[in-house]
């Protein structure tokens, strides 16, 4: 599955530097400010934890668009599964060490930290004992499990309107809605280049889906999270998802017009020659 | 729980699973899921454009798990009593439609996508065949989910069979064991047999024809709607048959067998299905070999 | 609150540890055991099942985690299960990926041969190891085999039944530690696709079975789950339940 040019990177116009920067800031910015604002009892701004999981989408996604144009063998979905497994175990135990020492903040930065150096053990694992030998893989699996760790904790915050392990769990984990939450991000960060292989994929038009897969995970965790905090908080992470994938994704629309040029038709037979 | 009452659910389980193995296999024919949509990739690459749907979201396991894990967060959200307690059936069936609108919506934009990214081999995005088959791809998507909802709420709800993982876990899970079976039977027929018609029946694909899909229909172009057609005779109640089998002896095991030696029971019937299954493709094997016989153009010394 | 230390944790839920590990283990063997032809297979291209090697040792193993689970629920009600009782859960978990992988394998079988007009045939040795029919004369011209012979398909039980083994083990593991069963069974499919995903970059996504000789890089990924199971095990029991964070334990 290496159609995206075998065995080259990726060509880019922002470079990972700035998509990272972007996904970790404003990942634990809107998580902290959501967490700090329902901690003062305003949950109304807890649909910026999930603007937060919508940034931290676009970075795992730019990070599997740069590993997935080296082959590696089984198929873009394998790498996001891998480190959204990890990334899952990591955001958990972030929060839970929050819970234990009784500093709740500190929770996303554990979790981050952690999946990063998972991450980095993992890659080299894949890269020396089993010798995939792929240059990108250490950094790109730092990268894919930090973003699900973003993504799953703020989402998980913004469902729980908290980010006290104990609600945590007994909302979004009990209940289930974990795994929504769960495979919505991880198909929010696996989506978007899996979908626009081939060699004229381009960066911008892929992260512009990106932005609009983490809304829609961003939809859904609002849905949920009507059911278990204030409605009316439930309602306007909703209808903010709603609208972010909204522009989104008539901009995608938009870039594909673009890219297909002339090849954009209402209807028509096969071009001209292959008939 | 009532023995009878037990059985009956199993087999209520077992007749959803077959609906939605066999709905969620023509979804991905018509959408060319997985694996056989490395061909149509392939095609404008190797100098065919078509007009055959090219969507792939993710890989057929994860994009069902979502589905069913949306399905049943939603009909979860639904029915909790601080929304509205909605009956479980309304409560799934509204479930099962947002999911299949997140179905459209991806399938959309890989096929928007991908066709985007093959411009230089004269790949066109063609919106009449977006429009036509999205519908039918979202409606397959809808009754697979909601059966696999369905079968996931039966196994939560605690006065039926109480399983005690929560319900979209389960819902994930079943999501996930779906498009693992739907892409191992039912796409073959599909990847196999449907996309490479113009060749002569009864081998596989010579690697020398990757990519050369069938492009053209009795009259005209092909068009997914046509694979779908040609599928449901076969490959989608094969996977429906498969994903039927599966949950119905499954549970059908653990039902019935638990008490039996203190749960060791169960344990036994499952390892003689399997017995009986290995001794059965055993015998399919040996009919195949005999029925079709060696490949005449096999030049080497090994006697058939 | 305080009591909870990661340190204290960590010795008390050593066997757990341990206990993971060697369900991670057992997982990586199992991929291995899988014949998963890839997208080829999907063609009748490549001998084995038509799909990717991850895809088909989650739905197998976690088909099995359900049996599992729900047998922990039964046999809990009793008390928390002992080592007796884990054997018996875990091997219905097993038994679940079994069947759910020998169906998946015997259905696929029905498609190559009624759908697609192939017999069963391997590339990847002249005879089948297990029934001794030679299988060079009925691979397809232009192929590298098709279908599921026999001794793929006992491989791929085999396959089934260390996956399942290997995720319901995880699950006990996890349970004891917290007893939650939400919590346990989303870390146990955490922990499945890690070490899924492990073996089947070691395998590069397609494996006829035990006779490929693909098989013999085995020990490069039991090095490689090991090490990722254990790091995934001491993050994973350090994650305290509920109940001892709010009852205090």
């Amino acid at each position: 599955m290496s159609a995206g040019g075998p065995g080259g990177e990726a060509a880019s116009v922002e470079t990972a530097n700035q998509v990272d920067a972007k996904g970790i800031g404003i990942g634990l910015v809107g998580i902290y400010i959501a967490a700090i604002a329902a901690d003062a009892d305003i949950p109304y701004l807890i649909f910026l934890a999930g603007i937060g999981a919508v940034f931290a989408t676009k970075m795992g996604a730019d990070a599997v668009r740069r590993v997935c144009s080296y082959g590696i063998g089984t198929g873009v979905p394998s790498i996001g599964m891998l480190a959204l497994g990890m990334g899952l175990i990591s955001a958990m135990f972030g929060l839970a060490f929050g819970a234990m020492i009784g500093v709740s903040y500190v929770g996303p930065i554990v979790g981050l930290v952690l999946a990063i150096a998972i991450g980095f053990v993992v890659g080299t694992l894949a890269n020396k004992i089993i010798k995939l030998n792929i240059p990108v893989m250490e950094r790109c699996l730092m990268e894919i499990a930090g973003a699900g760790v973003l993504v799953l904790t703020g989402l998980s915050v913004m469902i729980a309107g908290s980010m006290d392990f104990v609600v945590i769990s007994e909302k979004v984990i009990t209940t289930g809605y974990i795994a929504p939450v769960f495979i919505l991000g991880a198909l929010g960060i696996l989506h978007p280049f899996n979908a626009s292989l081939g060699p004229d994929e381009t960066q911008d038009r892929t992260m512009v889906h990106a932005l609009s897969c983490g809304a829609i995970a961003m939809m859904i965790g609002g849905v949920c999270s009507i059911a278990v905090i204030d409605p009316v908080a439930g309602i306007i992470s909703t209808v903010i998802g709603l609208a972010i994938w909204y522009v989104t994704f008539m901009g995608f629309v938009k870039l594909v017009k673009r890219d297909a040029g002339a090849g954009w038709v209402g209807t028509g037979l096969l071009p001209p020659g292959a008939m | 729980m009532d023995p009878a009452m037990g059985m009956g659910l199993v087999a209520l389980m077992g007749a959803a699973a077959t609906v939605a193995g066999c709905s969620e296999d023509l979804e991905s024919d018509i959408g060319s899921q997985s694996n056989p949509n490395s061909q149509v990739q392939l095609a404008a690459q190797v100098g065919y454009p078509h007009r055959i749907f090219n969507k792939a979201i993710s890989g057929e396991p994860p994009s069902n798990a979502m589905y069913c894990a949306v399905g049943a967060g939603v009909a979860m959200v639904l029915m909790s009593e601080s929304v509205m307690s909605a009956s479980p059936l309304i409560a799934i069936a509204i479930g099962a439609f947002v999911a299949a609108l997140l179905n459209g919506v991806f399938s959309t934009t890989s096929y928007l996508g991908r066709n985007a990214s093959q411009t230089r081999f004269n790949q066109y995005v063609y919106l009449d065949v977006l429009r036509n088959q999205i519908l039918s791809i979202m409606g397959h998507a809808y009754i697979a989910t909601f059966c696999i909802v369905l079968i996931s709420y039966v196994m939560w709800n605690q006065n039926l069979i109480g399983h005690p993982f929560p319900f979209p876990v389960i819902a994930l899970i079943w999501g996930l064991c779906v498009g693992a079976i739907g892409s191992s039977t039912g796409d073959v027929h599909y990847g196999a047999e449907r996309e490479f018609q113009d060749f002569k029946f009864g081998s596989g694909l010579n690697a020398a024809d990757s990519g050369n899909i069938t492009r053209f229909a009795e009259a005209g172009v092909r068009s997914s709607m046509d694979n779908a057609w040609f599928c449901s005779k076969f490959g989608g109640p094969a996977t429906g048959i498969a994903f039927g089998m599966v949950v119905f002896l499954d549970n059908w095991r653990s039902t019935a067998f638990t008490e039996v030696l203190n749960g060791w029971g169960a344990v036994i019937a499952g390892l003689l299905i399997v017995l009986l299954l290995v001794v059965y493709n055993r015998k399919i094997e040996t009919y195949a070999r005999k029925k079709y016989g060696p490949f005449p153009e096999y030049a080497g010394d090994i006697e058939a | 609150m305080s009591d909870i230390t990661i340190v204290g944790m960590l010795m008390d839920n050593l066997p757990s540890i341990i206990g993971i590990i060697i369900g991670g283990i057992c997982i990586a063997v199992g991929v291995h055991f899988v014949p998963v032809g890839g997208a080829p297979a999907a063609m009748a291209q490549a001998t084995g099942i038509g799909t990717g090697t991850v895809q088909l040792a989650a739905g197998s193993g976690l088909t099995g985690l359900l049996a599992a689970g729900y047998m922990y629920m039964t046999l809990s009600a009793a008390g928390t299960p002992g080592i007796t009782e884990i054997v018996l859960i875990c091997a219905t978990g097993a038994v679940g990926a079994m069947i759910m992988i020998t169906v998946t394998m015997l259905v696929g079988n029905w498609v190559y041969i009624y759908g697609v007009g192939v017999p069963p045939a391997s590339a990847k040795r002249d005879y089948d190891p297990i029934t001794g029919d030679p299988q060079a004369p009925y691979v397809a011209p232009g192929t590298v085999g098709q279908g599921i012979p026999t001794v793929c398909f006992v491989s791929g039980a085999i396959g089934g039944l260390l996956g399942g083994l290997g995720g319901s083990l995880i699950y006990c593991m996890l349970m004891w530690v917290n007893g939650d069963p939400a919590i346990s069974s989303i870390f146990a499919i955490g922990v499945f696709l890690v070490n899924a995903v492990l073996p089947s970059y070691n395998i590069q996504g397609t494996i006829e079975g035990f006779h490929d000789p693909k098989f013999k890089r085995l020990p490069k990924a039991i090095l490689a789950c090991f090490i990722a199971s254990l790091l995934c095990g001491i993050i994973a029991v350090t994650i305290p339940s509920v109940a001892m964070l709010t009852g205090g334990s």
